[in-house]
């Protein structure tokens, strides 16, 4: 059984207008999705902005309201807040965010921001909570001169360690990392990664690693599902997308990695340019006529992609012929 | 967990002391230290706190001193005694009753009135602004009417029609009184920010590590929001001053027999007083004026020390 199962998951804003300030239009920032993680793993998801992704973790940590579909978790759906409270659900299932400032509160000292899961959670006295702040502190690589600064005092990379720390204090099973290394630079980035990596190594937690960037991804991830327009395009493991991706979306996502090799700089320029191309020209074939993306149509075990009905015939036929 | 991590972390129960004591030394200043070495390196400011606790201190121990009811009795003999003259340091009224000791027996009483509406309005209005921003929705749409038609309420007249249906008021009912009608800047004004602070990151996390509503709005949001609250506050506490004041002088605000500050510069409804009985009213205007400008003075220190990127003092 998976961790956590999200079945059929839409959230839907609705826009108020007009004198009676009535429903008159919704955007659909989540629009249907359905997607399993597994314990133990690093489920990517990724997408340009507006996507849809981050809307997607928050609902699964608990802080978006979803319009309909579920997501369920030992047996319960986790979207009905009774069921959250009864499970002790954030106990569990935990969030790092993109801004690593913003999400630590200023007033707080560290101690406090990292002992707050743990005050909430678990009963401790004061002596054993202030050891636990600073293993964790120890963990993420802190010293435990940190416990008594305020968030402003550290850098960039520190105060994301120090939010990776908070999420891990209760040692959860499922973390939702939403864009943990964007705003951070390359060299720190790695340094962040690889401390997500460790905790996960040791503590046996998932991921749902939320990102646009791709290279990241491919060094985090084992499954990854790929996001266009509130609905899922593509699902695979990452040598799926990676060296086979299907859909037009995909492809053009991995045509925007940016490539070091100055040697072949015009060769990728235009191999970068005929995707966009066939991206322009064969969209509509790609989408439904509302400029959705079909439902999933599983290729392999492993890969599913949105496509329509005849374009799949094709791929499998040639899937085939190649076979 | 606990074994998992003692597994992972070389730190153990018996390095807690000595990286506590690490910690310590490395800590950030308290706030307190901070505030205090703010006054510091401002002058001005520490002469205003200094002026007004003194002050506040000297008139509060004072007017214990000071026979009120036989003060305020008339004394035809000493009709606008000048200053130094008969024992009155700062010379008479038009009834004969001293002036300095009015000042102080007024003073405590426009004070107290003072501080005891800033107490009671803004911390009302405070916790509604709070309320009603960080829940949204239906709550906050219901509160918001309640503000609405408070605001709709003229209060000027309001309170004056209060005072004159309530029989026998005195500081405290009057107080009260106006602690209706003096919460909704406030409550409007931190509403506007708690809009915008609970949609910030740190509240959403504290929402994901299991923390009450209540406990984030009190403990997390107002700490955020706490220069806005003290500028707020030092600035209505200048201005509740003028409230009373203001009252007093419209002869709607303490009953005749109590001594105010608006009383006293009530006497300058009268063209004379203004010209030849200088006495009579100057003292207390000018202590008005500077009562409200060393408050606002001491508000900014404060503010300063909420605000780590305004400091002059210690930074960290």
């Amino acid at each position: 059984m998976s961790l956590i199962e999200i079945n059929d998951l839409k959230v839907h804003y609705p826009i108020r207008s007009g004198f009676w300030n009535r429903i008159t239009y919704s955007v659909k920032a989540v629009d249907g999705i359905s997607f399993n993680i597994e314990a133990g793993e690093t489920y990517g998801l990724v997408g340009e902005s507006g996507s849809g992704k981050s809307t997607t973790g928050k609902s699964v940590v608990g802080l978006e309201k979803i319009t309909s579909g579920s997501i369920m978790y030992k047996g319960k759906d986790i979207t009905k807040k009774s069921n959250r409270k009864e499970l002790d659900y954030n106990h569990d299932v935990q969030m790092i965010f993109q801004d690593s400032l913003s999400s630590l509160n200023p007033r707080k000292r560290i101690e406090d921001i990292i002992a707050e899961p743990l005050r909430n959670f678990e009963k401790l006295d004061a002596n054993e909570e202030k050891l636990r702040v600073l293993q964790l502190l120890d963990i993420v690589g802190l010293d435990a001169d940190a416990l008594y600064k305020y968030p402003h005092q550290f850098s960039g990379g520190q105060r994301q360690r120090i939010g990776v720390a908070r999420a891990v204090a209760t040692n959860p099973k499922l973390i939702i990392a939403d864009e943990p290394v964007s705003a951070l630079d390359l060299s720190v980035q790695a340094q962040v990664l690889n401390f997500m990596k460790k905790i996960q190594r040791e503590f046996g937690i998932s991921y749902l690693f939320i990102s646009h960037d791709l290279g990241v991804v491919r060094h985090m991830c084992n499954n990854i599902a790929i996001m266009n327009r509130g609905r899922l395009v593509e699902i695979g493991t990452r040598d799926d997308i990676y060296n086979h991706p299907l859909h037009i979306y995909t492809k053009r996502l991995l045509a925007a990695i940016p490539e070091t090799n100055v040697n072949h700089r015009q060769e990728h320029r235009e191999q970068r340019l005929e995707v966009e191309k066939i991206y322009q020209e064969q969209q509509d074939k790609y989408y439904d006529k509302d400029g959705k993306a079909y439902p999933l149509v599983q290729i392999s075990p492993t890969h599913s992609v949105a496509l329509p009905e005849d374009l799949v015939e094709k791929i499998k036929h040639e899937g085939e012929v190649k076979a | 967990m606990e074994e998992n991590l003692n597994k992972h972390s070389d730190i153990s129960a018996a390095d807690l002391e000595r990286l506590s004591k690490e910690a310590q030394d490395e800590a950030t200043p308290s706030s307190s230290k901070i505030i205090w070495s703010e006054f510091k390196a401002d002058k001005p400011a520490m002469v205003a706190l200094i002026l007004v606790v003194t002050f506040i201190l000297f008139v509060m121990i004072a007017s214990l001193f000071i026979n009120t009811p036989k003060m305020m009795e008339t004394d035809i003999m000493n009709y606008n005694a000048t200053p130094g003259s008969n024992g009155f340091l700062l010379g008479a009224d038009t009834g004969g009753r001293p002036i300095l000791q009015q000042l102080i027996v007024g003073a405590r009483n426009s004070i107290g009135i003072a501080i005891g509406l800033t107490l009671i309005s803004s911390t009302f209005g405070i916790c509604w602004g709070l309320i009603s921003g960080y829940f949204n929705g239906y709550i906050d749409w219901g509160m918001q009417r309640v503000y609405d038609f408070m605001m709709m309420l003229p209060m000027t007249m309001m309170i004056i029609v209060l005072v004159t249906i309530i029989k026998s008021y005195n500081a405290v009912t009057l107080t009260f009184i106006f602690s209706i009608f003096y919460w909704e800047g406030t409550s409007r004004l931190i509403r506007s920010r708690t809009l915008s602070e609970s949609e910030k990151d740190y509240v959403a996390a504290s929402k994901t590590s299991g923390t009450g509503s209540f406990k984030i709005i009190f403990r997390e949001i107002m700490p955020n929001i706490s220069s806005l609250i003290i500028v707020d506050t030092t600035l209505s506490f200048a201005e509740n001053i003028g409230v009373e004041t203001g009252l007093s002088y419209l002869g709607f605000g303490l009953p005749i027999q109590t001594p105010s500050l608006g009383t006293l510069i009530a006497n300058a409804n009268d063209p004379n007083n203004i010209t030849q009985y200088w006495w009579t009213w100057l003292p207390a205007a000018l202590l008005i004026i500077i009562l409200c400008l060393s408050i606002s003075y001491i508000g900014q220190v404060v503010r300063r020390a909420a605000d780590a990127s305004q400091r002059h003092g210690i930074s960290d």
